[in-house]
C-alpha cells in the first residue's frame, strides 16, 4: 500500500512538472496553420429547351500553412468538389517559398499563375462576388491558372505609388490534338505535371499602384512558350503568347456612402497555326487549320453601402458583371458569348457571404453546335473562408 | 522572334508610362525643407508614414474585406502575414506594419 502511494504521489507530481515545462504558451518558431474556405449551393438554369435545378454540394478548399522561418513557407491548397456524381479532388497549389530579401521572394513547385488578377487572387469562393468565374476562365478557359515551375516575385514601394512584379519559368502548356477529343483540337491545356518537351513557358506581370492610398492598380501580364507539342511531334514546334491587362480600382466613396469595387480583365491568346485532322461519319478523314486567336473580356462593379445608418443594409452589397468569351473561327470549339451577371450579396461578417445572382448567356457555336443559344441562370450560394 | 517583339514593346511601353505616372505623382521630399532638428525629422516621418490600421484598411479590401484582428491569435497573424505579403505582392513594410496593427487589436 505505502509504495502504491509513493507510485500515485511521484506520478501525479511528475506530471505537473513535464505538464508545465510544456505549458509555457511561448510560440514556437515553426507554425502550422489549416485555412481554406467551402462554399454550397442551388442553382437553376434554363437554356430554352433544357431546364435543370440542382443543390450542389459543397466545395472544401483547405489551405495548408507551414511556416518554417521568418522568411521559409510551405502552402498548399487541396480541393474537394463534388462534380457529375464524382468526388473529385485537385490539388491547387504546393510551393516552398523563400524571402530573398525586402523585394524579392522565390516560390518553388506548383503556383497560382499571375496571369491578370482573377485566378490569383479573386477567384476563391469567399472573395469572388459573384458564385461563378467570368466567361474565359476554368476548363476550356484560355487563362492559364497555375503552372509548375519556379517564380521570382516581390514588390517596391516608390514612395507613395508602389511597384509590383513577378517572373517565372513553368512546365508550359500542351497542345491537345484532336486524337483523343478532336472537337478541342487547339485549346491549351495548362495542368500538366511533366513535361513532355525541352519548351519551357516564361511569363510575369507588373503591377503599378500610382496612388498612395493604393486604390487603383493596373497590371500587364505576358505568358510565352516556343513549344506546346510532344517532343518529336509535328507541334513540338507550335509556339504560343498570351498576354493580360488587368485593372483594379477599390475605393471608400463618402459621397456614395460606401465602398466601390471595379475589377476588370482582358486576356489574349496567340497559338501558331497547326493543322488537324477531321474524322468524318464515314470514317474520311480532312485536314484543317485555323487562325488560333482567341480572347476574353471581365468588367466587374460592387458596391458595399458601408457608411448607411442601418446595420442591415450595411452588408449588402450590389454587384453587376459583363464578361465575354471569342474562340477562333473554324475550330471545333469556334464560340462568341456574351454574359451578363447581376447580384445581391449579404455578408454575414468579413469572410462569409450569401450570395444570390442571376445570370444570363448567349453563346454562339461552342461545343453544343452552330446556334446560338439562351441560357438564364439563378443562383443562390453560402460560401465562407476560414 | 515576332513574339520577343511584342513583348519587349509591351514592357517598354508599360515601363514608360508607369515611370510616367510615379515621376508626376511622386512629391515626397521633393520640393520640401530640409528638417533642422532631430524633432522636426520625427515629425516629418509622422507626416509620411501610414499606420498599420490605415494600411490594413486599404490594402486588404483590394482583394476581399479586410479581416478582424479578434479572428485570429498573434501567432496565426505571423503566418496569416507571410502567407498574404507573397500571395497579394505587398511590400514588406506594408506587411510588417499591418503585422503589428492585427497582433495589437486582436
Amino acid at each position: 500500500m505505502k509504495k502504491l502511494l509513493v507510485f500515485t504521489t511521484l506520478l501525479v507530481l511528475g506530471s505537473s512538472i513535464y505538464g508545465q515545462t510544456y505549458n509555457t504558451f511561448e510560440p514556437s518558431k515553426t507554425q502550422f496553420m489549416l485555412r481554406g474556405y467551402g462554399h454550397t449551393g442551388f442553382e437553376y438554369m434554363d437554356s430554352g429547351d433544357e431546364t435543370e435545378s440542382t443543390f450542389l454540394g459543397s466545395a472544401f478548399a483547405p489551405i495548408f500553412l507551414y511556416k518554417h522561418s521568418d522568411r521559409l513557407m510551405f502552402e498548399a491548397e487541396l480541393e474537394f468538389v463534388l462534380e457529375s456524381n464524382e468526388l473529385e479532388i485537385g490539388l491547387e497549389y504546393a510551393d516552398v517559398m523563400y524571402v530573398l530579401n525586402k523585394n524579392m521572394t522565390v516560390r518553388a513547385g506548383k503556383f497560382l499563375l499571375p496571369f491578370g488578377t482573377f485566378m490569383e487572387r479573386l477567384h476563391p469562393a469567399w472573395i469572388n462576388r459573384l458564385p461563378n468565374a467570368p466567361l474565359g476562365y476554368g476548363h476550356d478557359g484560355i487563362a492559364p491558372s497555375s503552372g509548375i515551375g519556379v517564380e521570382l516575385r516581390g514588390a517596391f514601394d516608390l514612395g507613395g505609388p508602389k511597384l509590383n512584379y513577378s517572373v517565372y519559368s513553368t512546365n508550359g502548356p500542351r497542345i491537345k490534338d484532336g486524337s483523343e477529343e478532336p472537337e478541342e483540337a487547339g485549346i491549351l491545356q495548362f495542368a500538366n505535371y511533366e513535361d513532355t518537351n525541352l519548351a519551357k513557358a516564361y511569363g510575369g506581370r507588373i503591377g503599378l499602384l500610382p496612388f498612395s492610398d493604393s486604390s487603383t492598380e493596373i497590371g500587364f501580364s505576358a505568358y510565352s512558350t516556343s513549344g506546346t507539342g510532344e517532343e518529336d511531334s509535328e507541334f513540338e514546334d507550335i509556339g504560343a503568347f498570351l498576354y493580360a491587362l488587368d485593372f483594379s480600382l477599390v475605393k471608400q466613396i463618402p459621397g456614395l456612402s460606401g465602398i466601390v469595387d471595379v475589377k476588370a480583365q482582358y486576356n489574349s491568346s496567340n497559338v501558331d497555326t497547326a493543322t488537324f485532322i477531321e474524322m468524318h461519319e464515314d470514317g474520311d478523314e480532312e485536314e484543317y487549320s485555323f487562325d488560333n486567336q482567341s480572347n476574353s473580356f471581365y468588367a466587374q462593379l460592387s458596391y458595399r453601402p458601408t457608411m448607411a445608418n442601418s446595420d442591415f443594409v450595411k452588408k449588402l452589397e450590389f454587384v453587376g458583371r459583363y464578361s465575354d468569351f471569342n474562340a477562333p473561327e473554324g475550330a471545333e470549339w469556334e464560340e462568341k458569348s456574351t454574359q451578363y451577371a447581376f447580384g445581391l450579396n449579404y455578408w454575414l461578417s468579413w469572410r462569409s457571404v450569401v450570395k444570390l445572382s442571376y445570370q444570363t448567356t448567349e453563346t454562339e457555336g461552342g461545343h453544343d453546335g452552330d446556334g446560338i443559344t439562351n441560357t438564364d441562370g439563378l443562383f443562390l450560394h453560402w460560401a465562407i473562408g476560414f | 522572334m515576332k513574339t520577343v517583339y511584342k513583348l519587349i514593346i509591351a514592357l517598354v511601353i508599360l515601363a514608360t508610362t508607369g515611370l510616367t505616372v510615379v515621376a508626376c505623382s511622386s512629391t515626397k521630399g521633393t520640393y520640401s525643407d530640409v528638417p533642422a532638428t532631430a524633432d522636426a525629422v520625427a515629425e516629418e516621418e509622422f507626416k509620411m508614414e501610414k499606420s498599420g490600421a490605415q494600411l490594413w484598411g486599404e490594402t486588404c479590401n483590394r482583394c476581399h474585406i479586410a479581416p478582424s484582428p479578434a479572428d485570429y491569435n498573434d501567432t496565426d497573424w505571423e503566418t496569416i502575414s507571410l502567407h498574404m505579403r507573397v500571395r497579394a505582392n505587398l511590400t514588406e513594410k506594408e506587411s510588417m506594419k499591418i503585422e503589428e496593427f492585427l497582433k495589437s487589436a486582436n
